[in-house]
């Protein structure tokens, strides 16, 4: 919050210093307030604002990334004769905790090739999710790793633990 | 096509191109999850890439942060309502067509139904 507000005060200061405050000079007043921050963390404390706002803009790319990619695998399905499908439904043993974090895991998921969040178990331990394009859940699974992943440091969670199997809740 | 403006008709060729497979997907594929995948993923990219066009051929700061806000809500509510309509209608016994394993069956549904009808029973003592 710290962080933010800091970032936010020093835009408006450089919005009075270019004399025109306009969208352009606060955006431009905000990656140069980012620049600030970034080169004195301990002096400002703002160490983990950078960190997290580093995570949001490296999540981002990634879902830029996966969304195009989606977008053509299931296009190029759609216009195949016969599309390759094999539709499964899978489980998916969470790492990540906290409703937010799992919301945003479950609506990327569903913008992800070739997947649909179907649902959560009660105690919100694992994902389901309609799969269809992947050879074997495994791979399946690999690829919500990879989310989970870039997500993890955005929600200031470790990687570290260790995520339950499905076999267990079995 | 003298007047073709490639930052603006781009996006929004692709766009359309993304909402024709779109719609070509949700009739050719075999059920509704997998229509599903069609219907999110796709429109989300396709109306993405109009709303840019439009946005870009206007270039106007009213107009991008309105786009912004169009595109925020479409990345927000489109992955919520695939996620109800697929929750919505397994749970009510519609089964996908399947090659591959149903791990929600074997795990989760009876005891997500369990949990819901407990909710249910719940309020309805309230």
């Amino acid at each position: 919050m710290r962080g933010l507000s800091l970032n936010i005060l020093l835009a408006i200061v450089w919005t009075l210093f270019v004399g025109e405050f306009s969208l352009r000079e606060l955006a431009i007043g905000m990656l140069l307030g980012f620049a600030i921050l970034s080169f004195f963390p301990l002096s400002l404390g703002t160490g983990n604002y950078v960190r997290r706002t580093l995570a949001v803009v490296r999540f981002a790319l990634f879902f830029v990334r996966e969304l195009t990619a989606a977008n053509v695998q299931v296009a190029l399905w759609a216009l195949r004769p016969r599309p390759p499908l094999h539709p499964m439904v899978i489980a998916y043993p969470l790492r990540l905790s906290g409703d937010t974090a799992q919301t945003v895991l479950a609506a990327t998921i569903t913008l992800m090739p070739g997947s649909v969040a179907m649902g959560f178990n009660p105690e919100r331990s694992v994902l389901y999710a309609h799969v269809i394009g992947a050879d074997s859940p495994q791979a399946a699974r690999e690829g919500f790793k990879k989310v989970e992943d870039a997500l993890l440091p955005l929600y200031g969670q470790s990687a570290a633990s260790t995520a339950p199997t499905v076999e267990e809740h079995a | 096509m003298n007047d073709f403006n490639a930052a603006r008709d781009i996006p929004i060729l692709l766009g359309a191109f993304f909402v024709l497979t779109a719609a070509i997907g949700m009739v050719r594929f075999p059920d509704l999850y997998s229509r599903l995948h069609a219907s999110s993923k796709l429109i989300t990219l396709g109306s993405a890439g109009i709303f840019i066009g439009v946005g870009l051929e206007f270039a106007q700061t009213e107009a991008l942060t309105r786009l912004a806000a169009v595109l925020l809500f479409q990345f927000l509510t489109t992955p919520l309502s695939a996620y109800l309509i697929a929750q919505a209608a397994y749970l009510r016994g519609l089964a996908p067509l399947l090659e591959g394993p149903d791990e929600w069956n074997a795990l989760g549904k009876a005891a997500l139904l369990d949990r819901r009808l407990e909710e249910l029973q719940g309020s309805a003592e309230d």
